[in-house]
C-alpha cells in the first residue's frame, strides 16, 4: 500500500498549510493519508512504527530532520521511503500564501509518490582494504608519514632507491628550514620510525586499485620482487636545479659561478680568515616561491654573519617570514634591485653588470664569487613514478592533486595520497602538515567501513558503444576499460553520477535516477502544477543534494521566502544533470531551471560545480541556435552561508 | 604519397576545368563515393576514426544541431534512446530562427562531429561496419568539385596544320590483340595515330595507366577487349574484367568531362574474328579526337 503522512511540526505548520485540503487532494495518489502532530517525538515514531509494515511503500511530509526515517529502517527497505521537507521547502518559504503553499505541498507529495516507485534498492559495495602502507620516498615527509601511521598502529614500508642516513635527510631538507630545527626533527623521526620496514628499490609496475595495489620493485640488490599495498603515500623530494640564466652568467664555465648550495656548504666550513665578496642573483625569470625566497635569506644571512660582504641582486623575494628578512638585513647583507645581465671572469674576479630597467641604472660588482639561486624542482625520478603510476604532472614537473582545495593530499588516483615537497616546494611546517594530512586520509580509507550502501551507476553493455566519455569524466577512478568493455570498480565510486551525465547514449544509468524516471517526474510536476495553478509559471531547481540542499533548507530556517512556483528537485551531484533533464524541464513548460552546485572548489564529487557549469552553458548554446532564450537556464552555486541565494536566484522576471 | 593521393594528383594535373557537378558512381565501381553522416546519433565515439585506414575522419569539436533538428526519427526509433530524447526535446523546443552549428566546450566528453575527408576516402565501408549507431552511409557519388578545387584553365595551343592525333591503345592479349593481329593479316587500313599496348585482360587497366597517359598529352585512350560475356578471365561473370571495365570507363568518362577533358576515351570490344570492326573502332575514335582537337594538357605541358 502506498501511505502518507503528514506531520504539523507541532500544529505550528496547520497555518501555513491547508493540511485537510491537501489531504482531500490525495486521496487518489495515496491509499492512505495520515496527519500527525510530531513526528518526529517518540510517540510519533512509535506511531509510524504501528503503522507500517514491509509491504507499503511511504512518503513522509514533514521537515529536513533525518530522525524520522529510523523507526522505518527496520521495517522497510530504502528504497520504499521517500521524504518531501514540506516545512523547510514550502511553509516557511511561504508563510504569507496559505493557498499557493498548499498546492505546491500538493504538487511535491504526488511527486514523491511517483519517485519512490522508481527507486531501487541501494548496492552493498564490499571494500577489501590491504592493511598495508607503502611510502615511496622517505625524506622528512616520508617519515612523517611512517611515524604517524605506525602511532596509529599500521604497517608501513618505506621505500627509497637508496640507504639513507641522518645527514642524508637533514642534507636533503636544507631548503625548508634551518640546520638544527632539521636535525632535531630528524632524530626524532627517526627514532619513531625505527620500526618501519625500509628497502632500497624502485618502483617499475604498478596494477591495482585502491585498497589492493600490486607494486612490481626492482631492489638495489639487483631483486625483483612485488609487494601488495592498499594505499600507497608519494613523499619524494625535490633537488635544486640552477636557473635558466646559468649558462649565460658562466656556471659550469668558471669556478666562481656557484650554486646556492654551494655556497651554504662553503659558509659552513669557512675559517674566520678566508672572507669573500660574494653576490647572490636571482633570476627573474623563475617564479620564487616562499619557501625558495627563505631559503635564500637564511643562506645569506649565515654568510654575511661569517664576516663576507653579502650582495643579493634581485626583483623581489618572498618569504613567509618576515624575521628571517630583518635577520638578514640585520646581519649586513645589503639588497640591491635588479637583473644580472652579464658575467665576465677576470683575474681580479668575476665582474658582473646589474641593470636595474625600473631606474634605468647599471653598476658593475667585481665580486670572488658568484651565486645563483636555484630552483626547486623535483626529483629526477618522479616524473617516471608519476608515468608508471598514471599520475599527472603540471608544468614544472610536480605531482599535482585531484582537486587542490577538497583534498589537498589526493593525486588523480584514489588510494594514493601526496605529502611534501612532492606537490611543490614546501616550508618544513607546511611539509610535515601535509604529509600528517596524508597519513589521516590513508587511516581513514583503513578504517572506513568495509561496506558502503548506495546508488551506484550501473552499465548496460549492450547499449554502450565504448565511447568512453564516461571514463574521462569520472573523478575517482571509478570507471576503467577492461578488455574493451566499461567497467565499474565500486570500490572506487563515490556514488556521484557524474558518468551519467556525460554518457551520450545513457547506456549508463544511475540507480533511481533513470532519465525514464526523471522524465515521469517532471511530467507529472508539470501537470499537477497546471492542475493546482492554471497558468501561474513555475521553475524548477536541480538542486545538488550537499551545499545547494542545504543552503535551500537554510532559506527555510531563516523564512528567506521565494515564489511558490518553485519546485526543488533533489540530484545527488550537480554534475548528474545533463541537457536532457534541463531541455525536459522547459519542455514541459517550465520557465526557468537553475541548476544549484556546490561553490567552486567545494563539489563533493570533486568536478561537479564544474561539470554543471559546462553542461548548463552548452544546453544554453544550444537553446540559442534553436531561437530559445538562453536565460531560461541558469547554473549557480549555493552554499548553507548564503541562505538568501535561493531568494536570489528564483525572483520571477519580469 | 599513396596511390589514392598519386591518383588525385594525377587528376588534378590533367584538369582544365573547375568541375561544377559530383559525379554519379556507377554501380560496379568500388573505391569511390561520398560517407554521408547524419550527427544526431553519433555517440562521438570514435570507433569510425579508429576504423578508417587512410585518415579520412577527424573529430571535429562541434554539434551539429542542423542535423539534429531535421532529423527524423525512424519507426523503431534511434538505437540510443538518449539521443532520440535529445532530438525530440529540441525538435519541440524549436522556435524561428536559423539554427547553427555549435562548439562544445573544452571538458565535455560525449559530444562531437564527425569531419569527413573527400580526398583521403577510399570508399571501403569499414567505418560504416565500425559505426554502432548507423551515423554513416555510402552514397554513390563522387564529390570531384571538393577534390579537385579550383582550375586555372591552361595557356592555348596553337593547333599546327599537320597536328595527328595521338592515341594510346590498351589491347587485351586474349581476344582483341587477335583481332588487331588478324586487321593486319587482312591488309586493313587503320589510322596509324595509335600505339598499342598489351595487358592481360581489360579489367587489368588502372586509372592510374588512364590517368598517366592523359597527364603526358595523350590526345585519347581507347580500351578494346573481349565481347561482353566472352571475357577469358571471368567469361560471363558479372565480375569478368571486361564487363567491371565498362562501369568503371563510363565512370572515368563522366569526371574527365567534369574537369574539362570530355571525349577522350573509350572502351570498346572486338572478337579474335573480328579485325574489320578493330579497325573501325580505331578509325571511329580516332576521327573523334581529330574533331576534338589536341589535348588540352599539351599546353600545360608546353609551359612546363
Ligand atoms: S562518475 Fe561518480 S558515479 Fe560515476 S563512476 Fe565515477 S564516482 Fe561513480
Ligand atoms: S559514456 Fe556511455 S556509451 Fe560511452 S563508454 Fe560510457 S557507458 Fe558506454
Ligand atoms: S569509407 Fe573507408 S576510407 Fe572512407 S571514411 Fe570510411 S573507413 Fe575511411
Ligand atoms: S559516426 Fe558512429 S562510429 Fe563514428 S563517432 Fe559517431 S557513433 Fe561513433
Amino acid at each position: 500500500m502506498k501511505k502518507l503522512f503528514l506531520c504539523t511540526c507541532n500544529k505550528t505548520l496547520d497555518k501555513k498549510l491547508d493540511f485537510l485540503r491537501i489531504e482531500k487532494e490525495l486521496k487518489g495518489v495515496f491509499d492512505s493519508v495520515q496527519i500527525h502532530d510530531a513526528l518526529c517525538l517518540k510517540e510519533g515514531l512509535a506511531f509510524l512504527e504501528s503503522e507500517v509494515s514491509n509491504e507499503d511503500s511511504v512518503v513522509i511530509g514533514a521537515c529536513t530532520s533525518q530522525i524520522i526515517g529510523m523507526p522505518m529502517s527496520e521495517k522497510l527497505k530504502t528504497e520504499s521511503v521517500s521524504f518531501v521537507p514540506l516545512r523547510e521547502h514550502v511553509a516557511w518559504v511561504h508563510s504569507n500564501d496559505l493557498k499557493g503553499a498548499s498546492n505546491k505541498a500538493v504538487v511535491l507529495l504526488c511527486d514523491a509518490a511517483i519517485r519512490v516507485d522508481h527507486m531501487d534498492s541501494p548496492t552493498v559495495v564490499e571494500n577489501h582494504m590491504e592493511k598495508e602502507v607503502l611510502i615511496v620516498g622517505g625524506g622528512m615527509c616520508g617519515l612523517k608519514v611512517a611515524a604517524d601511521l605506525l602511532h596509529l598502529g599500521i604497517d608501513v614500508t618505506i621505500l627509497e632507491p637508496c640507504p639513507w642516513d641522518d645527514t642524508a635527510y637533514v642534507e636533503a631538507g636544507q631548503f625548508m628550514a634551518d640546520k638544527n630545527t632539521l636535525t632535531k626533527m630528524v632524530k626524532e623521526l627517526v627514532s619513531a620510525t625505527a620500526s618501519a620496514t625500509t628497502i632500497c628499490c624502485t618502483i617499475t609496475g604498478l596494477e591495482g586499485r585502491a585498497g589492493k595495489y600490486g607494486v612490481s620493485l626492482a631492489c638495489l640488490d639487483g631483486k625483483v620482487s612485488t609487494i601488495d599495498c592498499g594505499s600507497i603515500v608519494i613523499a619524494t623530494n625535490v633537488e635544486q636545479k640552477p636557473p635558466p640564466m646559468a649558462k649565460k652568467l658562466l656556471y659550469g664555465k668558471s669556478d666562481r659561478t656557484i650554486l646556492l648550495g654551494n655556497l651554504a656548504t662553503l659558509v659552513e666550513k669557512q675559517g674566520p680568515k678566508d672572507v669573500r665578496t660574494v653576490l647572490v642573483a636571482v633570476d627573474p625569470t623563475h617564479h620564487l616561491s616562499a619557501v625558495e625566497g627563505g631559503y635564500l635569506l637564511r643562506v645569506v644571512t649565515e654568510a654575511a654573519k661569517k664576516g663576507n660582504t653579502v650582495i643579493v641582486a634581485h626583483s623581489n623575494i618572498r618569504t613567509d617570514d618576515e624575521n628571517i628578512y630583518r635577520a638578514a638585513r640585520e646581519s649586513g647583507v645589503i639588497f640591491v634591485r635588479g637583473t644580472l645581465e652579464k658575467a665576465k671572469d677576470t683575474k681580479d674576479g668575476m665582474v658582473c653588470r646589474l641593470e636595474n630597467t625600473l631606474e634605468s641604472q647599471i653598476r658593475e660588482f667585481v665580486v670572488d664569487l658568484l651565486v645563483l639561486q636555484t630552483m626547486t624542482r623535483p626529483r629526477g625520478d618522479t616524473a617516471e613514478l608519476a608515468r608508471i603510476a598514471g599520475l599527472s604532472l603540471d608544468e614544472d614537473g610536480f605531482i599535482t592533486t585531484r582537486y587542490s582545495k577538497n583534498k589537498p593530499v589526493q593525486t588523480s588516483k584514489r588510494g594514493i595520497y601526496i605529502a611534501g615537497n612532492g606537490k611543490m616546494p614546501m616550508s618544513i611546517d607546511d611539509a610535515i602538515a601535509s604529509a600528517g594530512n596524508a597519513a589521516l586520509e590513508v587511516f581513514k580509507d583503513i578504517r572506513t567501513t568495509t561496506r558502503r550502501k548506495g546508488w551506484i551507476p550501473i552499465i548496460d553493455e549492450e547499449q554502450c558503444d565504448v565511447c568512453e566519455a564516461c571514463i574521462e569524466a569520472c573523478p575517482n577512478d571509478a570507471l576503467r576499460l577492461v578488455d574493451g568493455k566499461v567497467t565499474h570498480i565500486s570500490q572506487h565510486c563515490e556514488f556521484c553520477g557524474i558518468c551519467v551525465s556525460v554518457c551520450p547514449t545513457r547506456a549508463i544509468e544511475f540507480q533511481s535516477h533513470s532519465k525514464e524516471s526523471w522524465f515521469a517526474r517532471l511530467e507529472a510536476l508539470a501537470e499537477n502544477h497546471k492542475k493546482m495553478e492554471g497558468e501561474k509559471p513555475f521553475t524548477f531547481v536541480y538542486a545538488c543534494s550537499e551545499c545547494a540542499n542545504a543552503s535551500i533548507d537554510l532559506a527555510g530556517f531563516t523564512g528567506k521566502g521565494y515564489p511558490t512556483g518553485t519546485y526543488v528537485i533533489q540530484f545527488p551531484c550537480a554534475g548528474m544533470v545533463s541537457p536532457i533533464e534541463i531541455l525536459k524541464g522547459l519542455a514541459v513548460g517550465a520557465e526557468r531551471i537553475v541548476v544549484a552546485h556546490c561553490p567552486p572548489g567545494g563539489c563533493h564529487h570533486q568536478t561537479g560545480d564544474h561539470m554543471a557549469e559546462l553542461v548548463v552553458k552548452f544546453t544554453q548554446d544550444m537553446l540559442r541556435s534553436i531561437g530559445q532564450d538562453p536565460e531560461r537556464v541558469k547554473a549557480t552555486y549555493m552554499i548553507a552561508a548564503l541562505p538568501n541565494k535561493m531568494q536570489e536566484e528564483v525572483a520571477h522576471r519580469g | 604519397m599513396d596511390k589514392r593521393d598519386q591518383l588525385i594528383q594525377k587528376l588534378r594535373n590533367i584538369a582544365v576545368k573547375t568541375p561544377e557537378n559530383d559525379v554519379e558512381v556507377p554501380e560496379k565501381v568500388e573505391g569511390f563515393g561520398t560517407i554521408e553522416y547524419g550527427a544526431q546519433t553519433c555517440s562521438a565515439c570514435k570507433k569510425c576514426i579508429l576504423a578508417c585506414e587512410p585518415a579520412a575522419l577527424d573529430m571535429d569539436p562541434t554539434m551539429n544541431l542542423p542535423d539534429y533538428l531535421k532529423a527524423t526519427i525512424p519507426h523503431d526509433g534511434f538505437r540510443s534512446k538518449n539521443r532520440e530524447s535529445l532530438v525530440t526535446l529540441l525538435q519541440g523546443l524549436r522556435e524561428e530562427g536559423n539554427v547553427v552549428a555549435i562548439s562544445v566546450p573544452d571538458g565535455l566528453p560525449g559530444y562531437g562531429s564527425i569531419a569527413w575527408a573527400a580526398d583521403r576516402c577510399i570508399a571501403c565501408d569499414k567505418c560504416i561496419e565500425a559505426c554502432l549507431e548507423d551515423c554513416l552511409t555510402l552514397e554513390k557519388t563522387y564529390k570531384l568539385p571538393e577534390i579537385i578545387g579550383e582550375v586555372k584553365p591552361p595557356p592555348s595551343i596553337t593547333v599546327s596544320k599537320d597536328w595527328e592525333p595521338f592515341i594510346l591503345c590498351f589491347v587485351c592479349w586474349e581476344c582483341s590483340h587477335a583481332a588487331a593481329d588478324l586487321a593486319g593479316l587482312m591488309h586493313l587500313h587503320y589510322p596509324t595515330n595509335i600505339r598499342t599496348i598489351r595487358i592481360p585482360c581489360l579489367g587489368a587497366v588502372e586509372p592510374m595507366h588512364i590517368m598517366t597517359a592523359l597527364e603526358n598529352g595523350v590526345d585519347g585512350v581507347l580500351l578494346t577487349g573481349c565481347l561482353l560475356s566472352e571475357c577469358h578471365y571471368g567469361g560471363d561473370s558479372p565480375k569478368a574484367g571486361n564487363f567491371m571495365q565498362y562501369d568503371f570507363v563510363k565512370f572515368w568518362m563522366d569526371v574527365l568531362e567534369e574537369i574539362g577533358m570530355g571525349g577522350r576515351i573509350h572502351i570498346d570490344s572486338a572478337s579474335a574474328a573480328m579485325g574489320i570492326k578493330f579497325a573501325d573502332i580505331v578509325k571511329e575514335f580516332t576521327e573523334k579526337i581529330q574533331n576534338l582537337g589536341p589535348s588540352p594538357i599539351r599546353g600545360k605541358l608546353e609551359v612546363r
